[in-house]
């Protein structure tokens, strides 16, 4: 199918916003990933599992609070912590015991994890579909560049890069996150000057995980929730964290952002194949630079 | 540790192995042979919402047919879960049909599983094989045999009845977008064949296809919106119904275009969405609890809400009409065997929650009325359904059996 | 510096007749479910040659085993070639695909080698699974052709348990050759290999289309059983499900994979038909199994059966 429409400025520029903002939930969710891939040196493949702890906690709170407007600021700011201590559990029970072993070891247990929350969910929650509504602030969209944008799209634009902001401060200039930055370089250093390796471990894990549910309780409003998320999010955000640079944040929005633009103009270049253009973004990036755009933490 | 860790270790593959063998070695089959029904369906997975409304259905049909009993004997089920991956789906199939013996299988959501179980067990096996919400057309189109059989709907019949609700309508130019698998696609030729036949002039602009489940359809609707097609056709499946229904709310294209998507009035997708459902979107869909309000259809409804707590949806009603298929066939077999029982069922007509509906006998799929509306709010639900209902004759929705014949034997 | 001395010739050889003659005393879903097994333990096999044996960081080995089914289903089902270009050219294509995809991830190391590994593979999914017209996308292809002699409950038993018979023959002559050697000494330590000349890349390289080449069989052998292909095969899930056999089974023995991919199927098949929440019974064994029993089940009977200070034995936990 050639071009429906032509290239106007309009056109590329909704897509352009449209693409941003979607990549902006692949980074908030991608940098966890990324960051607990720096620290502790492992692919957690339960990553997508906890995105849909987020999504399905938020609805918990939302309808905890009768489905109103407040239901819904508070399910965004408290279904990450609930995230955030699922993981501190898995953590300080079972992953923590680990960290000597060999990386494909830890990988095993996060698949492992995996299969274990997607039960969890299911029996947990159930298997209806689930589905929270974004308060009235944020429904319909509005004119821009002469056609319409989502209203919701618009906020996480502008969200995005506030995690994004907040996430270096916190691991830039706070001593916990910059303890954390160099036991992702050099651990023995970090046990070394007498820092409990094992607690920033935690950290990271737990920080990980905070950001997951923080993704998924953002793209709540947008999706139906369902058993099933897991999967889908889990090879994307892998996607992006490899073509970023493992460990490197910077590099997971960088990722994201190829990522996120290359799928909405795909959509407008050739629709049909529109989901295999971010993977052809992948694969170039990566015979160009097989370590991924930006240097890896290690 | 390293003593306590060989001990544990030597437990723990004895535990293992204790259970495997254990499971292994259940008595698969209970004696006194009731007539046994294998149950097939995706009760893990994004799929499970609508395997669960089955299964719900069928065990209250049976607690009725049961007080009455077939031939003697009472109907019992046991039920595997696919997952919704077509592997384990034919291994599950195989053991329902090697280890547990079934008389026969039901079930199906994932038109990949019912297509492989239709082919390499019911087919090879010679066992009947009734899919309940699997709805690739193929199924009793151009795949389809003397032993499956399906009580869904499908998307011959989605098609058709989309293209006869536009072929009636103003429209000129088309935008069709939908999931990018076997369902999409098929719903997708069928209206659109249909539709340009009925009416020559109309000119499709553009298409749409993405991963189904995809969980940003924005981008996609954005697109098409500013490509300004005077109607829009979306081919959804399950996983992104109520997705693509979400998106058309947030981007407010339904008030700017006009919609139609099969089973866009179906209940399982419009209740989680509650008010925030859109309206004035075009559904068909061949069940609806509220509607036609004959006494059937509501004495089936306040049945399931007392057992269930809620209505039922349209898997519900499939395997209800299931069970009632099953239970007839047999009576009217008057033997549990399987070929009496495929004979039996051909041509079956059965009293089902919305009137006397028959399985027809050259393709094995069973007819039924779909109901074209267009989605609204109404004060007394808390979630929107379909009104301005204009029913379509079953028999006119279907392929004809001589298409039916031409597709098989082209194969 | 194989697993198999305590095994001696005779005992395999016992076992093998043994197999054989399963199908006349067993019913028939344990026959079937047999020879998936055996299917499994190939792709496990494979898979353990290049990360047991070698410590490659193959995280996506299951495209190669997707792309050996579909090759072999294309060709049957889609084109009127005689069926043994069907049966030749599918563990061709896995190969090259191996070498394709393992060309570009040999230049990285470890964790690197596997995440792009997953990113070529996962590229090469989702062209089969959009690519409607050639591979029915999510629907897969079903009614493969087979030829008539293995289509059966047992002939295709009798093939996949011969095939499978061929493959680890083949593969045990691998194991015990200076090339095999090679490799265990370049995952024990690569650089002092480099120092001493030994091409580490290539050897990898070597390794890998080796182990695709097995996995394509098994892609074939899948076909023969199940008669269906679906995008599933080529799925991440998939790859990491075969690790975990190799590690159920124990990575360092010969015969762990075997194991490991018995008991997973065993346990999906029997745990499964009785309950919905296998996966979280799976999840947990596998929890227990790293930490109680990191070396599989067989490293657990070669531990336990040699005491530590043999070190002759090439065995064992490194």
């Amino acid at each position: 199918m050639e071009l429906a429409q032509s290239l106007t400025l309009s056109n590329l520029g909704i897509h352009l916003l449209v693409g941003l903002s979607r990549a902006m939930i692949l980074f908030i969710v991608a940098s966890g990933l990324s960051f607990v891939l720096g620290v502790l040196r492992v692919p957690n493949v339960a990553h997508g599992s906890l995105y849909m702890i987020g999504a399905f906690s938020a609805f918990s709170i939302f309808n905890l609070f009768g489905g109103s407007p407040l239901g819904f600021w508070l399910a965004l700011c408290l279904a990450p912590f609930v995230v955030a201590l699922v993981g501190l559990v898995a953590e300080r029970s079972l992953f923590c015991h680990l960290y000597e072993r060999e990386h494909l070891m830890l990988l095993l247990f996060t698949f492992a994890l995996m299969l274990i929350l997607g039960d969890l969910v299911k029996i947990f929650w159930g298997s209806d579909y689930r589905s929270i509504m974004a308060p009235e602030v944020l429904r319909g969209s509005i004119p821009v560049l002469g056609s319409s944008f989502p209203k919701y799209n618009l906020f996480l634009l502008i969200i995005g890069p506030l995690v994004a902001i907040g996430l270096y401060f916190f691991t830039n200039k706070t001593k916990i996150g910059k303890i954390a930055r160099a036991a992702a370089v050099d651990r023995e250093m970090v046990g070394a000057i007498g820092i409990n390796v094992s607690w920033v471990f935690a950290f990271a894990f737990v920080l990980g995980c905070f950001l997951a549910g923080l993704g998924g309780a953002m793209v709540a409003p947008t999706i139906s929730i369902s058993l099933g998320m897991d999967h889908d999010i889990v090879i994307e955000t892998f996607l992006i964290v490899t073509i970023g640079g493992l460990g490197n944040m910077w590099g997971a929005l960088i990722g994201s952002l190829i990522f996120g633009i290359t799928q909405s103009f795909g959509v407008l270049f050739w629709p049909q194949f529109a989901i295999v253009f971010p993977y052809i973004a992948v694969v170039i990036v990566l015979i160009w630079k097989p370590t991924g755009m930006l240097k890896s933490v290690w | 540790m390293k003593k306590t860790g060989s001990f544990m270790g030597f437990i723990f593959i004895l535990t293992v192995c204790l259970l495997a063998a254990s499971f292994a070695f259940l008595p698969a089959h209970a004696q006194a042979r009731d007539i046994k029904v294998g149950i097939l369906d995706a009760y893990t997975g994004p799929a499970a919402v609508f395997a669960n409304d089955a299964l719900k259905a069928f065990k209250l049909a049976l607690e009725e047919i049961n007080k009455e009993g077939v031939l003697g004997k009472k109907i019992e089920f046991v039920t595997r879960d696919t997952k919704f991956k077509v592997d384990i789906g034919l291994n599950m199939a195989k053991e329902l049909v090697m280890r547990e013996d079934v008389d026969l299988i039901v079930g199906t959501i994932n038109s990949g599983v019912a297509l492989a179980v239709s082919d390499a067990i019911s087919k090879k096996e010679k066992v009947p094989f009734i899919v309940w919400i699997s709805k690739s057309e193929n199924i009793t189109g151009k795949k389809g045999h003397r032993y499956v059989f399906s009580t869904a709907d499908n998307t011959a019949m989605g098609g058709r009845s989309g293209a006869y609700a536009l072929s009636r309508k103003p429209y000129k130019t088309y935008w069709i977008a939908g999931d990018d698998y076997s369902y999409g696609h098929d719903l997708a030729n069928t209206a659109w064949e249909k539709l340009k036949a009925a009416k020559p002039d109309v000119e499709k602009i553009g298409e749409s296809w993405w991963k189904p489940g995809e969980p940003d359809l924005i981008p996609y609707l954005t697109n098409i919106m500013t490509a300004k097609p005077d109607a829009v056709i979306f081919c959804t499946g399950g996983l992104s119904m109520a997705n693509v229904l979400k998106a058309v709310k947030t981007t407010g294209m339904a008030e700017k275009f006009p919609i139609w998507v099969h089973t866009a009035t179906d209940h399982a997708v419009l209740k989680p969405l509650g008010a925030d459902a859109p309206e004035g979107v075009m559904g068909t869909m061949h069940y609806h609890f509220y509607y036609p309000e004959i006494p059937e259809n509501k004495a089936f409804v306040d049945a399931f809400k007392a057992a269930y707590g809620e209505p039922p949806g349209f898997p519900a009603f499939n395997a209800y009409v299931t069970a009632k298929l099953i239970a007839e066939a047999y009576r009217k077999a008057g033997a549990v065997d399987k070929e009496k029982f495929v004979d039996a069922l051909e041509g079956l007509k059965v009293d089902t929650p919305i009137g006397m509906l028959e399985m027809r006998a050259c393709d094995h799929q069973m007819v039924y009325p779909i109901f074209l509306g267009v989605t609204k709010k109404l004060p007394q639900y808390d979630f929107a359904v379909s009104s301005d209902i204009v029913t379509l004759p079953g028999t006119e929705m279907l392929p004809t059996c001589e298409e039916i014949q031409k597709a098989r034997s082209a194969q | 510096m194989t697993g198999m001395r305590f095994k001696p010739i005779a005992a395999t050889a016992g076992i093998f007749v043994l197999l054989l003659l399963l199908p006349l005393f067993i019913p028939r879903f344990y026959v079937y479910i047999l020879a998936v097994i055996y299917v499994m333990s190939l792709l496990a096999m494979s898979l353990n040659s290049v990360a047991g044996h070698g410590g490659i960081f193959q995280f996506h080995h299951g495209v190669f085993y997707g792309v050996g089914a579909y090759t072999f289903a294309l060709i049957s089902s889609k084109t009127s070639l005689p069926s043994w270009i069907a049966f030749a050219a599918a563990p061709l294509a896995a190969a090259l695909a191996g070498f394709l995809i393992g060309w570009f991830c040999v230049r990285l190391s470890r964790l690197y080698f596997g995440m792009l590994q997953i990113s070529l593979g996962s590229l090469i999914w989702a062209i089969a699974f959009r690519w409607y017209s050639l591979t029915n996308g999510d629907d897969g292809i079903h009614g493969i052709p087979i030829p008539e002699f293995i289509a059966s409950t047992k002939g295709a038993y009798y093939f996949v348990l011969l095939v499978l018979g061929a493959c680890l023959l083949v593969m045990h002559r691998i194991y015990q050759s200076p090339f095999g050697a090679t490799l265990q000494a370049i995952r024990d330590n690569p650089d002092r290999c480099e120092a001493v000349g030994v091409n580490v890349r290539r050897h990898q390289l070597i390794a890998i289309v080796i182990a695709t080449f097995f996995a394509g069989i098994a892609g074939i052998l899948f076909v023969v059983v199940e008669g269906s292909v679906f995008p599933d095969l080529l799925f991440w899930v998939l790859s990491l499900e075969v690790f975990i056999m190799c590690l159920l089974g124990g990575w360092f023995t010969f015969a762990g994979p075997i194991i490991g991919a018995a008991m997973m199927v065993s346990l999906r098949t029997f745990v499964g038909a009785y309950t919905e929440y296998w996966t979280l019974i799976l999840g947990t064994i596998l929890i227990l199994l790293i930490f109680f029993l990191p070396e599989g089940v067989i490293g657990f009977f070669v531990k336990t059966a040699k005491p530590a200070g043999d070190g002759l034995s090439g065995e064992g936990t490194p």
